[in-house]
């Protein structure tokens, strides 16, 4: 912080803005752009822009709308309620609450963490991210204009985050906003607050708990189902902020007894776990939950935040596993026993008089729970991997199953219970049983309805529990960020096109498929030389895969950010290093200032950066936050089949010729260009549709005729593969005979001379006449006027 | 439309969930289908997804082609499709799309708007989705022709999750009457 000085000059004040009550610093890092510390309105001309194109599109779950006592009220054909609110900006109000929720998540947990590092290590700690990591906090540096450089600085951009979360939802408060695009404005603006708070999560995180900095060949540790030594306690952490668990493994390091213990992981906590020590393990996402618990797997299980079964007690209790909620998001009606002895608190837990206990004292957690461990572990031996106690009880439990298929028609996959149920009940045969578990969630729903009480998930576990067992694998140990000199070997590449595109897999495990085609739909890029980014619950599931050689991706690609390779960066919060990746390519490679400068890099990242994001099974709101976070930075985002369920997306029509323009600041000329990218958030349906969908939005109006035909060579021949013949479209990102693929360039002439109409000089095998505008090196696309104007200048 | 006594299965939701209060979609038989489809000015079928994995479905796919009802083929679809002879209008898009795009008035196919999308081989949440946008905000008929009964479909048929084989002999009425 800076500190006033006797006898100051004026001179040196320069650089200093001063207000009541507070001394800010404001070096002379960079050049402030237009918008440090955006409001609502701020960047509303850039969403405006961006959802001209991509128009917004509503899926409706439900036909009412029922947040208000004047109703509920029927929409349905869009219809006003009560409030004057019609149902399309209903559900955008709907899709902002979400993202609101999202943000707040992100945000929350950065809050809590930042304030007890604070506590811990005071204000005054280093940002250090490693001496490759120079331009940290890109997003920070983009969104809220400052330049962190302690654990107290990024309190000034949680602050800010804060503000504009409580400023966006207020305006979903009844009698507000009644323009669509202005809540996809709002919803836009709130998810960029979320990258921000989720930058300041890892940020604060990887500093004070010396998490890997930007290493690419980080520790590979075990992650699935069948990861644990039953001969040891095992202490399972669950959720989404470490800070409350890691404690446990500073105790036993401190004892000498961590390697007596296995502490496994779901969903980000184990990412976390295992960035603070890589001998922690990783059981899996949220779909984990219950077959974990069920197994009788935990001796002691640690809940902290958000996605985190709301069953938690009940599970645990049933299985005899008691529970520590640490986290207020999740008191789970628990007794708070900050103040109690841990002595008390252990033997409430273990002798069972106490459920669970609400324990939010880091510090605490880490010797109650493996004390608690040990003497659970102690009192019952042999209860894991155990779904039913013998055969005969599951044969039992089996020949219940009248066919009824009330469970079929509440899965949220419709799997086929009933027809695995009869022909076990006929043959003994699991086997029609034991395919579903390749697809189940493990949710629990089927058994709420099953009006036999059949324990559905143990019975379809059971069935497939060899594989299920033996679904085990390496995860490479998520890293933080990108380092600026791997942005500096790949900038240009990625902006010419000849890398053809960023892969970032993120995301929760609604998958439509089994767990495989995650795997199967990263390899096809990856073998093609894709970047392929992943982070959450996709990381993890990458880890469980295998190929024929017992080998994940992680094993059989390299975790540098490069081509052909594959980087975990980590939790969810780390997803804030992947959009920061995009900005430093407009930083470090293309000189663009980012201090407060969102608009321009995020139209830099819309025009030239061929990144996509991909959530193959997105279902929280935090997904919803993230995606349109990069929607707004400019980078399109496919999700899969269950995406739809957020209701909206951002589709272009590629046909409206007249919505594909950009400014060219070389020719001063407004240019009409091919669709590229032609969504900005959509679902697909099928993992087919993923590939090719994921190959045509890294498409960019930037690349060179090199580029393009890299790019077009990986479209055309994947959409050959897939769906059978030449994309509808690839004509229209045809600007000369050079964007055309090599190995085909005279079969696809004669079809644009044929079917498109375009004149072909065959002599020269050039094209003469046909594409929406030539191609030309120097051009240099933007959508924003004031950057048109700047850069004309 | 169906009667109770010809002893259809009830048209139960595929998911119990998928609730709505406006208007739920008549379940319907084949012969009622085709009359609609017959009496459309500009229709088309849209497949999906599920065609990759139920060649049944693929060949009442074909022909529907073949009685020249025009093919959006979507998912992947397109593929054993193209192998059986079928020209589809779009392969590219997904559903997602190429509803967003069936909601603009000025989306024309041959030349005119689509009145009637028959879809087949889809996900049942992922196309509820759809459905549910187009009902909506769209004038445009919509029958489902799943085994999933589609509440928010304007025509769909009931529910046949329960027997294949009364599904796909459905189907081929369909096509016979067509
Ligand atoms: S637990 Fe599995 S089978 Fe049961 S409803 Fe959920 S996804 Fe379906
Ligand atoms: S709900 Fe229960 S009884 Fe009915 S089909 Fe499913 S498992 Fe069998």
């Amino acid at each position: 912080m800076f500190e006033l000085r006797k006898g100051i000059f004026l001179d040196e004040l320069r650089n200093i803005s001063v207000r009541i009550g507070e001394i800010v610093e404001e070096e002379e890092w960079e050049e402030a752009g237009p918008t440090p510390k955006p409001g609502i309105i701020d960047l509303r001309e850039w969403d405006h822009k961006l959802l001209e194109r991509y128009e917004p599109f509503y899926a409706p779950v439900q036909d009412f709308c029922n947040l208000c006592t004047m109703g509920p009220c029927d929409l349905s054909f869009n219809k006003k309620g009560a409030c004057g609110i019609d149902l399309r900006a209903a559900k955008a109000r709907l899709v902002t609450i979400a993202c609101c929720i999202g943000a707040s998540a992100h945000t929350a947990h950065a809050r809590h963490l930042v304030d007890h590092l604070i506590e811990e290590f005071g204000e005054d700690l280093r940002i250090d991210l490693g001496g490759d990591v120079n331009v940290e906090a890109p997003v920070i540096r983009t969104v809220v204009g400052i330049k962190p450089k302690t654990l107290g600085d990024l309190k000034k951009a949680l602050e800010w985050a804060e503000k504009e979360i409580v400023k966006v939802l207020h305006s979903t408060h009844i009698g507000n906003e009644e323009s669509i695009i202005d809540y996809e404005s709002k919803a836009m603006h709130v998810s960029m607050a979320d990258h921000v708070g989720m930058e300041v999560a890892d940020i604060a995180q990887i500093v004070a708990f010396g998490f890997p900095k930007a290493k690419p060949d980080t520790d590979l540790v075990p992650t699935g189902f069948g990861i644990v030594d039953v001969k040891k306690p095992v202490i399972v952490v669950v959720g989404h902020n470490v800070m409350y668990s890691r404690p446990i493994i500073d105790y036993l390091e401190k004892e000498g007894r961590l390697d007596e213990f296995e502490i496994a992981g779901l969903c980000c906590t184990a990412h976390d776990m295992t960035r603070y020590n890589s001998k922690a393990k990783i059981f899996g996402p949220i779909s984990y939950q219950l077959r974990v618990i069920r197994a009788g797997l935990p001796d002691v299980l640690v809940s902290d935040e958000q996605c985190i079964r709301a069953d938690l007690v009940d599970a645990c209790s049933k299985m005899g596993i008691p529970l520590i909620a640490t986290s207020d998001a999740a008191v789970r009606g628990l007794l708070n026993v900050s103040d109690w002895e841990v002595k008390d608190i252990v033997e409430a837990l273990v002798s069972g008089k106490l459920k669970g206990v609400f324990l939010p004292i880091p510090e605490k957690v880490g010797v109650v729970a493996p004390l608690v461990a040990k003497a659970i572990f102690e009192k019952s031996k042999d209860k894991k991997y155990k779904f039913f106690p013998s055969d005969e009880e599951l044969k039992a439990e089996i020949s219940k199953c009248t066919q009824c298929m009330s469970c079929v028609f509440t899965c949220p996959h419709n799997l086929r219970i009933d027809q695995g149920m009869a022909l076990a009940q006929k043959t003994g045969d699991l086997s029609k049983l034991a395919v579903l578990e390749e697809h189940c969630l493990a949710c629990g729903k089927c058994e709420q309805v099953c009006p036999k009480g059949i324990r559905i998930v143990n019975v379809i576990m059971r069935s497939n529990f060899e594989k299920l067992y033996n679904k085990t694998g390496k995860t490479r140990v998520g890293r933080g960020p990108i380092q600026d000199t791997e942005i500096r070997k790949v900038g240009q590449p990625i902006v010419f096109g000849q890398i053809p595109g960023v892969i970032a897999a993120v995301g929760c495990i609604n998958f439509p498929d089994e767990m495989k085609s995650i795997v199967e739909i990263l390899e096809e890029f990856l073998r093609r030389r894709y970047i392929v980014v992943t982070s959450g619950c996709h990381a993890m599931d990458i880890g469980m895969i295998k190929d024929e050689e017992g080998k994940t991706l992680y094993e059989k690609y390299p975790g540098n950010f490069d081509a052909g390779c594959i980087v975990n960066v980590g939790s969810c919060v780390s997803n804030a290093h992947i959009a920061g990746a995009a900005i430093k390519i407009a930083n470090i490679f293309a000189m663009r200032p980012l201090r407060g400068n969102y608009a321009e890099i995020a139209d830099y990242i819309l025009n030239r950066v061929g990144a996509v994001g991909f959530s193959w099974g997105p279902y929280s709101h935090k997904a919803a936050s993230i995606a349109t976070g990069f929607n707004r930075l400019g980078v399109p985002v496919v999700v899969g089949p269950h995406g739809m369920k957020y209701r909206r997306a951002y589709i272009g029509k590629p046909w409206k010729r007249e919505k594909w323009w950009v400014y060219d600041i070389k020719s001063g000329q407004k240019v009409f260009i091919e669709p590229a990218p032609d969504s900005l958030l959509v679902a697909v349906e099928t993992k087919e549709e993923a590939i090719v969908q994921l190959a045509r939005l890294c498409i960019r109006p930037n690349d060179t005729a090199m580029g393009r035909q890299i790019k077009l060579t990986h479209y055309i021949e994947l959409s050959k593969k897939y769906y059978g013949d030449l994309p509808d479209d690839w004509h229209l990102y045809v600007r000369s005979e050079a964007d055309l693929p090599l190995r085909m360039r005279e079969e696809l002439l004669r079809i644009l001379e044929e079917q498109h109409g375009w004149k072909i000089d065959w002599d020269k095998k050039k094209i003469l006449e046909g594409p929406i505008r030539g191609y030309d090196a120097g051009f240099n696309p933007t959508i924003v006027e004031k950057v048109f104007a700047k850069y004309r200048r | 439309m169906i009667s109770k006594e010809e002893k259809f299965p009830v048209a139960k939701r595929y998911n119990v969930a998928d609730i709505q209060v406006s208007r739920e979609a008549t379940a319907v038989k084949p012969a009622v289908v085709a009359n609609l489809i017959k009496k459309a000015s500009n229709p088309v079928l849209i497949t999906g997804g599920t065609l990759l994995k139920d060649p049944k479905l693929v060949e009442i796919a074909v022909k529907f082609y073949e009685k020249g009802i025009p093919v959006i083929a979507t998912g992947g679809s397109s593929k054993p499709l193209i192998e059986r002879g079928v020209k589809p209008l779009f392969k590219t898009f997904t559903l997602h799309q190429i509803t967003q795009f069936l909601l603009d008035e000025d989306f024309k196919i041959n030349g005119k708007k689509v009145d009637l999308a028959v879809f087949l081989g889809f996900l049942p949440y992922y196309l509820s989705r759809m459905l549910s946008a187009l009902k909506h905000f769209s004038e445009i008929k919509t029958i489902a022709i799943d085994e999933f009964y589609h509440p928010h479909a304007s025509f769909s048929f009931t529910n046949l999750t329960k027997d294949r084989e009364l599904y796909y002999s459905m189907l081929e009425e369909l096509i016979t009457k067509l």
